[in-house]
């Protein structure tokens, strides 16, 4: 299986940044973002999808500490 | 030294404190009235008009003890710098001396490049690298960090003094990574990239030069899995010479300004 291309990056990436921006707007109400982690997960590999699940966990509890 | 700036005995010390204690503001007034009005020129005017100065009279006295010391002082303090400057030479000649001997056989490696050449550290001798560990596999972290990685090349680049940077890409995933799928990955970021892949084993000694850490992650069904390494952005100088790196905090612009100083700083063999 061969990596992602540039713009296979780029378009899971503006996925992932959409549903989190709906995580965020929507007390990380996942059933409201139903729709938006449908389109996170068939533009990432599930590798990625995963990763960026738990990436976004650290990244939250971070805010957490610094503030 | 500090003797030449005796005054004449004969003027009272007291003018002279009385002269020094005017307000600051009025510091050009203050030293026109040093020279013209204050009691002590006019004491060595009256001097001179008297019709008998002395060959030697305490107005040129001051003068020349005033130039003499400076000069004199000038040349000290010029010979003393020379002197300090060609010792700190010295010293930082010897001491790279030393760490070019600690050069040889640090951060060797013996890879393949991303057009299929044999790579090994002594053919980057003479060039600044820039060397990042990574994988293409990866989710953000490499192509953020190569994104930057290139970024900084540019912003080098437009300084045409300066010598060309080499971006060098490491792959931690030689299993995947193989000449074709490096040449795909470097061709997304800069056109000088060169990606340098080998047998796991020999991708293990390099990544072991640097002090790399990677580790893969569990498999799931296709196969595809996440390597977790070491994020930074190592600088080689042209001696071979590890000599800074760059974590992701840093931005193209401070890892810019950083390599700049180092290039300044470095004595050319």
């Amino acid at each position: 299986m061969s990596a992602p291309t540039a713009k296979e990056r780029k378009k899971c990436w503006e996925a992932r940044d959409l549903y989190w921006q709906c995580l965020d707007e929507n007390k990380d109400n996942s059933s409201t973002c139903q729709r938006l982690r449908n389109g996170f997960e068939t533009n990432c590999p599930q590798q990625w999808v995963k990763y960026f699940d738990k990436r976004r966990d650290y990244l939250k509890y971070k805010e957490q500490i610094e503030s | 030294l500090l003797l030449s700036f005796q005054v004449p005995q004969n003027v009272p010390r007291l003018e002279i404190e009385k002269a020094r204690v005017r307000p600051l503001n009025s510091a050009g007034s203050t030293w026109r009235s040093l020279t013209s009005n204050s009691p002590i020129s006019q004491r060595w005017a009256s001097q001179s008009s008297s019709g008998k100065p002395s060959p030697s009279g305490p107005r040129i006295k001051l003068r020349t003890r005033l130039l003499v010391t400076c000069l004199f002082g000038g040349a000290l303090f010029g010979s003393w710098l020379y002197v300090h400057s060609e010792k700190e030479k010295r010293r930082r000649l010897q001491r790279l001396e030393q760490l070019r001997k600690v050069a040889v056989g640090q951060g060797d490696f013996s890879l393949v490049d991303h057009k299929g050449e044999p790579r090994t550290k002594e053919d980057f001798l003479g060039q600044w690298v820039l060397m990042y560990f990574g994988f293409t596999h990866c989710p953000d972290i490499c192509p953020d960090e190569l994104t930057k990685m290139s970024s900084v090349v540019r912003l080098l680049d437009k300084d045409k003094a300066l010598a060309a940077v080499q971006p060098v890409f490491v792959t931690v995933d030689p299993e995947r990574d193989d000449i074709k799928a490096m040449t795909r990955y470097v061709a997304d970021f800069h056109p000088r990239l060169i990606g340098l892949t080998g047998s796991p084993e020999k991708v293990k000694e390099a990544a072991k030069a640097y002090r790399v850490y990677y580790s893969a992650g569990p498999r799931d069904e296709d196969e595809d899995y996440i390597v977790d390494h070491t994020v930074l952005i190592y600088l080689l100088n042209p001696d071979g010479l590890f000599v800074d790196y760059y974590n992701r905090s840093k931005s193209d612009k401070e890892i810019a300004e950083s390599i700049k100083r180092h290039m300044k700083t470095h004595v050319a063999s």
